[in-house]
C-alpha cells in the first residue's frame, strides 16, 4: 500500500440512485471525502431535492446512522469503486 | 449465557434535571430519578419523563440519542457517576438536526436499520432482517425496549445471523444458532465479520487517575467509526487485543504514521459536483486498508490507548474476542467499544 503524501486527500465516489417515485438528479455521481460523515450526503439530498424527509438507503438495503464515516461505508459496503446510495420519498425497505 | 443476562440487566440511575431555561414553574421541579437499561436508548425515557417535567418533546434531537443509553454513560462518564446527571431541554435544543426523533417510531427505525447493517456486514445481505414478519420485527423491538431476553434469544434466534462460536461460553439454549467458522466438507474454514462500532476521543493531555481524564464535553470531539473483525476459526487465540490491532492499528503501529486530517473544508466537497468521476486516480481498492480520524492528528508510535470500555467494564485485552463478542454485544449484533487514546501534542513549527 502507497503511503499517503499530506497533500493527498482521500474522497469516495457516491453514487445516488432515484427510489420510486423520487425525482432523478441530473448529477448522479458525486466525490465526498472519506473523514465526511453520511449526514453529509443526507443533507445533500435533502437541500438539492429540497425536501426534508428522505429515506436514504445504502446498496437497497439498510439506512446507516448519520454519524457513520463515508470511508467506513464505502470500506464494509462498496464495490465497484463506488458507494451506492439510494433515496426515496417514502420508506421503501422497511 | 450468565454473562448476557448480566449484561441486559445492566442499568444506569440518571438524575434528569431540566434545564434552568426550561424552568415555567415556581419552584423548579425537582430532578426526576429513574433507572435506564445499558441497551436501552435515552429518547425511550422521553414518555416517563414527559409527565414529570409537563412538557413535549422538541421535534428535533441529535443523532447521539441513537446511541445505547450504555455507551453515551461509558464515554461522557469517564469517571463512572451514580446517579448520572443529565440536563434536559425539552425547548428549543441547541445543535444539529438531522432526523427528527418522534419518540419510539424514530429508535425502533434505527435499530431495525442497525440490525440490517450488522446482517450485512455478516452475511453479505440483510435478507433475513427484511424478512421478517411485522408480529416477529415488533416482539423483537420491544424485547429490547423491555429489556426482556428470553423474549429476545427465542426471536433472534430466527434470524439466523452467524455468531462467533466460542468454546468459552457455554451455548445451552442456542442450539439454533450457526456458528461462525464451521468447517465444510472440504475441510476449509470459513471466516466470519463481526461488526463492530467504535467511539474513540482522544485526549493530548495524561492521566493517571480516571477522575483528571479530560471530560468529552462535545460529541464532535468523538471519532465513530465502524469497522468489522474478521475471525479466523483456526486462530483460538484471538484475542481482544488482537482484534484492536487490527481495528485501530494506528493505536498500535510503532512506525510513525501521518493520519490525515481533512484539512479541506467540507463544504467544498458537496460544491464541486462536475468533477470527472471516471478519471480520478485518488480513490482506489486498497483504500481498503488505510482508515482516517476526523480530528486531525499526527500519530507517532507514542499513541497511547489509556482506556477500553465495553459494557461499562474495562475488559482484560487478553480474553478471548470471541467470548467478548457472544457475551458484550448489544442487541443490535454490534460490539460497541469505547476508546480513549492519549495522542501527543503536534508540534507548531
Amino acid at each position: 500500500m502507497a503511503a499517503e503524501s499530506p497533500s493527498s486527500v482521500r474522497k469516495v465516489v457516491v453514487h445516488l440512485r432515484a427510489t420510486g417515485d423520487a425525482p432523478i438528479l441530473k448529477q448522479a455521481k458525486f466525490k465526498i471525502l472519506g473523514s465526511d460523515k453520511f449526514a453529509k450526503v443526507i443533507d445533500f439530498l435533502r437541500r438539492q431535492l429540497h425536501r426534508d424527509t428522505l429515506f436514504v438507503y445504502v446498496n437497497s438495503a439498510f439506512s446507516p446512522n448519520p454519524d457513520e464515516l463515508v470511508i467506513d461505508l464505502y470500506n464494509n459496503f462498496g464495490f465497484d469503486g463506488k458507494l451506492v446510495v439510494n433515496y426515496a420519498c417514502s420508506m421503501a425497505w422497511g | 449465557m450468565e454473562a448476557q443476562k448480566y449484561v441486559w440487566d445492566g442499568a444506569i440511575p440518571l438524575q434528569i434535571h431540566l434545564h434552568e431555561s426550561q424552568v415555567t414553574t415556581l419552584p423548579p421541579p425537582p430532578p426526576a430519578l429513574i433507572l435506564a437499561p445499558r441497551i436501552g436508548y435515552l429518547p425511550l425515557l422521553a414518555s416517563l419523563l414527559k409527565p414529570y417535567f409537563s412538557s413535549t418533546l422538541p421535534p428535533g434531537v441529535d443523532t447521539i440519542w441513537y446511541i445505547p443509553t450504555g455507551v453515551l454513560f461509558d464515554l461522557l462518564c469517564a469517571e463512572p457517576e451514580r446517579p448520572w446527571n443529565l440536563t434536559v431541554h425539552f425547548r428549543g435544543y441547541p445543535g444539529t438536526v438531522l432526523i427528527p426523533c418522534e419518540g419510539e417510531d424514530s429508535v425502533k427505525w434505527s435499530y431495525i436499520n442497525s440490525l440490517k447493517e450488522a446482517a450485512y456486514i455478516m452475511n453479505g445481505n440483510c435478507k433475513n432482517v427484511m424478512n421478517m414478519s411485522q408480529s416477529d420485527q415488533l416482539e423483537l423491538w420491544h424485547s429490547v425496549m423491555n429489556g426482556n431476553l428470553e423474549t429476545y434469544q427465542r426471536v433472534s434466534s430466527k434470524l439466523k445471523l452467524a455468531t462467533v462460536e466460542d468454546e468459552h461460553t457455554s451455548l445451552c439454549s442456542s442450539k439454533s444458532q450457526q456458528g461462525f467458522g464451521e468447517t465444510d466438507l472440504a475441510g476449509q474454514v470459513k471466516t466470519g465479520r463481526v461488526p463492530v462500532r467504535l467511539y474513540v476521543w482522544s485526549v493530548s493531555e495524561d492521566f493517571d487517575d480516571l477522575e483528571d481524564m479530560p471530560k468529552v464535553d462535545s460529541w464532535e470531539k468523538i471519532s465513530y467509526i465502524n469497522r468489522p473483525v474478521e475471525i479466523h476459526k483456526e486462530d483460538k487465540c484471538f484475542t481482544l487485543h488482537d482484534a484492536l490491532k487490527i481495528l485501530v492499528p494506528e493505536f498500535f503501529s510503532n512506525d510513525l504514521m501521518n493520519v490525515k486530517s481533512a484539512g479541506v473544508d467540507f463544504e467544498d466537497a458537496l460544491r464541486i459536483p462536475s468533477e470527472d468521476v471516471s478519471s480520478d486516480k485518488v480513490v482506489e481498492d486498497h483504500v481498503q486498508n488505510a482508515y482516517e480520524h476526523r480530528e486531525a492528528c499526527s500519530i507517532s508510535s507514542s499513541a497511547e490507548i489509556k482506556l477500553i470500555r465495553i459494557q461499562g467494564i474495562e475488559p482484560k485485552l487478553e480474553i478471548p474476542f470471541s467470548w467478548v463478542v457472544n457475551n458484550l454485544m448489544n442487541p443490535d449484533y454490534f460490539l460497541h467499544i469505547c476508546v480513549c487514546v492519549k495522542v501527543p501534542q503536534q508540534n507548531s513549527t
